[in-house]
């Protein structure tokens, strides 16, 4: 069976062969207490297991725990079959929650919080027929409606994404004769490349990996720092739903990168695609287009409430249009009106150039797709790599046509994504700088644009996965 | 019919390791073999005799799987389970690697150069076919990646003349693709096979195909293009392939490989029994059911499993084959009188 994950995904590993000699190699950290003694292991009838001591006393012992991101992380023996397990297991989860939430005392419930990707509002308003701000508000209706209580648009958090991806890549640029890995600066918001370049080139590539966490990212630490404070509350009283266009973010979201220790909370709690919250409509009998449009949401008073903002530069966040646009502007004084995307070998691979004099000053390229991905690596390894910034995405054609997103059986995949673009597009565009609210949480947020805060909130790091070496040679 | 494939020669190639595959270059002077030992070697004849006249040892750190020829002789191409393929250019007495290909995560099982000498195919146990491109500078690009299978690829064929390319896998499927856009995508999945198919090879025309699997069967496809005579549904523009003939009862073990000889038409097959076999087409056949029959059964070809057969291309008959015994041995396939 096929994987829902990206192709770049699929390639590491999730497949069903499980060698014989193969088994779990991850090391399950033991707490070893003082002292030694032969104790009893007495299994109750429920399965857990204590141990009883010489002196009578019983001890219930802790379950070893092996996490989805542990598997993931190894190139071991999860399979297709469980991929789909992990992939189906947040809507309920999210139901799970929202039920506990109507048992529990007033004082004991969690704050639950939905973020919704501009990506997967345009898949959902396309199935519905609905334009991108009917969507936006019928989708805030039906939230409520099921018990959440906020409902966002990561819109917000991609400005602070942008605006971080643009000012790196600016003074990477400046540092380009000092480091060999200054450039090129490659995106960072598609956690499929992400996982893909951790598990398979590491230590090589990570370096040019911009820092900058993605929209999702960046909206777990709006939620769980900036919105706890505001509703007085602890990290770990909130529980943060995204809903996004692919199922890779689900391995985003899990990484220890993005965990609270301090709270035992993640940044974000779980992850739906664009197909679940679907099945959660209908489970819930619910056509969006008969639903009362409800007020959207603001993360702040000045985030506007009546309609949801955009971007420039297309369905997959536009970090190429905004960092080749401030660069010029920053490094060589030269407005850029109007960005001109030059395709090469393919549609998924383009190139954009900023000239002066018959001088190239910068040349940026889109690698949407694992092909482009594998041409862009081998590019990088042999020196040859042209580009200044490469703007890296897993799925071909980009967000909008991520894995999790809406199929449509009576619309050719290419129709399909030109409607997907063309809804994405209808939503007003704003600069990230000039952004409402934005500039206001640098300053009582985050304590200044350069600051510590602004580092650990926004910014995050990449870790090489080590290859087991597997000794097994059967013939195959 | 014993005495229809005789044994010419016999050499060690692959000492204490299992030799996989062998690849005749395309003129049939060459014979290209490799192995478990993570070597190549390159056999020419000097008066009667199979000679080793190279060995390619420095480009793999695991069992070399399979090696293809490009069409003009100057390229040889080895795919490795250290999931590299290396591209190898023909010197005047020696090979050099030139391009090693990274990117599949795991064992590369079979690499098949294009007809045209422009595109080489890739598989892999990471159930992916790649698509390469060369361009002038010995530069390879990736054109595409392919993840229509479920399972472990086994084989990677291109059509003789056409840039069609067919794969066997683990899944017990055939898939075939062609370019579409600038992209290549699956146009085809050929059911029936209830276990690996092994290998594929295409006829002289390319309008059929020949499958082998571990169900002990040979499965011969035909392509059916849309508006055919025969009225075989296809679907929009793409040809229907369809199973025509399936040769069951004749093999014991798993069929590892099929070999169909681009110039007299006759099929030979590597066998876990340590068999080789060579069917011919039934003169008069109905082409729609064709039949086929047993025109040579070498019982204990090898010592061991024999892994592949490979018919020249330029000499009718000679036929070359190798074995987990490590060794390549050479057969003159005679056609029986009647046929």
């Amino acid at each position: 069976m096929a994987s829902p994950f990206s192709g770049a995904l699929q390639l590491t590993d999730l497949d069903d062969f499980i060698g014989p000699s193969q088994n779990c190699i991850k090391p399950v950290k033991v707490a070893k207490k003082p002292g030694s003694g032969i104790a009893k292991i007495h299994i109750e009838d429920d399965g857990s297991y204590f141990q009883v001591n010489q002196d009578g006393r019983t001890q219930k012992l802790e379950k070893a725990k092996v996490s989805l991101n542990d598997c993931l992380a190894c190139s071991g023996c999860v399979t297709s079959a469980e991929t789909v397990l992990i992939t189906q297991q947040s809507h309920e989860e999210l139901r799970k929650v929202l039920d506990a939430n109507k048992e529990a005392a007033p004082g004991q419930q969690r704050l639950v919080v939905v973020s919704i990707s501009p990506q997967s509002r345009a898949s959902l308003a396309a199935r519905f027929r609905l334009d991108p701000t009917d969507t936006a508000r019928k989708l805030t209706s039906f939230f409520k409606k099921i018990g959440v209580h906020f409902v966002f648009d990561t819109a917000f958090a991609r400005n602070f994404s942008l605006l971080e991806s643009q000012k790196e890549f600016v003074q990477r640029f400046r540092e380009q004769a000092n480091s060999r890995e200054a450039l090129p600066v490659l995106a960072s918001a598609c956690p499929g490349w992400i996982c893909y370049a951790e598990k398979t080139h590491g230590n090589f590539i990570l370096p040019y990996i911009s820092t900058a966490r993605s929209p999702q990212q960046v909206m777990g630490s709006l939620v769980k720092d900036f919105f706890a404070q505001q509703q007085l509350l602890t990290p770990d009283k909130i529980y943060h739903v995204t809903v996004m266009p692919c199922y890779d973010k689900k391995l985003e979201a899990s990484r220890p990168d993005f965990f609270n220790q301090e709270y035992q909370t993640r940044d974000v709690d779980c992850v739906l695609t664009t197909g679940e919250v679907f099945r959660l409509l209908e489970e819930e009998g619910v056509s969006l287009t008969e639903l009362e449009p409800a007020p959207l949401d603001g993360l702040t008073s000045s985030v506007s409430a009546e309609e949801p903002s955009s971007h420039r530069g297309g369905g997959s966040g536009g970090y190429l249009e905004h960092v080749f646009r401030h660069a010029a502007q920053e490094l060589f004084g030269i407005h850029v009106a109007e960005v001109t995307y030059q395709p090469l070998r393919n549609k998924d691979f383009q190139e954009v150039t900023l000239e002066r004099e018959g001088q190239v000053l910068l040349r940026f390229a889109v690698a949407y797709g694992f092909r482009n991905i594998q041409n862009l690596v081998q590019k990088l390894k042999r020196g040859r790599c042209p580009y200044h910034y490469v703007e890296v995405m897993a799925c071909p054609s980009g967000c909008l046509n991520g894995g999790g997103q809406l199929k449509a059986p009576d619309t050719e995949g290419s129709e399909l994504l030109q409607q997907l673009e063309r809804l994405y597009s209808m939503v007003r565009t704003e600069a990230p700088e000039d952004a409402p609210g934005v500039q206001e949480l640098y300053q009582h947020w985050l304590q200044g644009e350069d600051s510590e805060r602004a580092s650990r909130l926004l910014h995050t790091q990449y870790h090489a996965v080590e290859k087991p070496s597997s000794g097994l040679s059967i013939r195959w | 019919m014993k005495d229809s494939l005789v044994l010419q020669s016999r050499v060690p190639a692959h000492p204490d390791s299992r030799c996989w595959f062998l690849a005749w270059n395309p003129s049939g002077t060459l014979l290209a073999s490799c192995g478990g030992d993570r070597k190549i070697r390159i056999w020419g004849t000097e008066g009667d005799s199979w000679i080793c006249k190279s060995v390619l040892s420095e480009g793999h750190q695991r069992t070399v799987r399979k090696v293809a020829w490009s069409p003009c002789g100057n390229y040889l191409a080895s795919a490795s389970f250290d999931a590299t393929t290396c591209i190898w250019k023909k010197n005047q007495d020696d090979f050099e690697c030139v391009t090693t290909l990274e990117g599949h995560e795991n064992e590369v099982k079979s690499v098949a150069w294009a007809p045209s000498g422009n595109l080489l195919a890739t598989c892999s146990r990471d159930k992916s076919v790649w698509v390469w491109e060369v361009d002038e500078e010995d530069e390879y690009e990736c054109v595409s990646v392919l993840s229509s299978h479920t399972q472990d690829v086994k084989h990677v064929v291109w059509h003789p003349s056409q840039e069609l390319l067919a794969s066997a896998s683990y899944d017990d499927t055939v898939k075939l693709y062609q370019e579409e856009g600038d992209d290549w995508v699956c146009c085809a999945t050929l059911e029936g096979h209830e276990s690996t198919v092994w290998s594929i090879a295409f006829d002289p025309s390319g309008q059929r195909l020949a499958s082998c699997s571990d169900d002990r069967t040979v499965r011969i496809w035909r392509q059916y293009l849309p508006g055919n005579e025969q009225g075989v549904a296809c679907s929009g523009s793409d040809p229907s392939w369809k199973c025509i003939c399936t040769l069951s009862g004749f093999h014991t073990r798993t069929i590892y490989d099929v070999a169909w000889c681009q110039l007299t038409g006759a099929l030979a097959t590597a066998c876990g029994d340590d068999a080789i076999r060579v069917f011919e087409e039934d003169p008069g056949s109905d082409p729609q059911q064709p039949t086929f029959s047993l025109t040579a059964h070498l019982r204990q070809a090898h010592s061991q499993d024999v892994n592949c057969v490979a018919w020249n291309p330029k000499e009718p008959g000679l036929l070359a084959s190798c074995s987990d015994d490590g060794e390549v041995a050479f057969w003159e396939y005679h056609q029986p009188a009647g046929l």
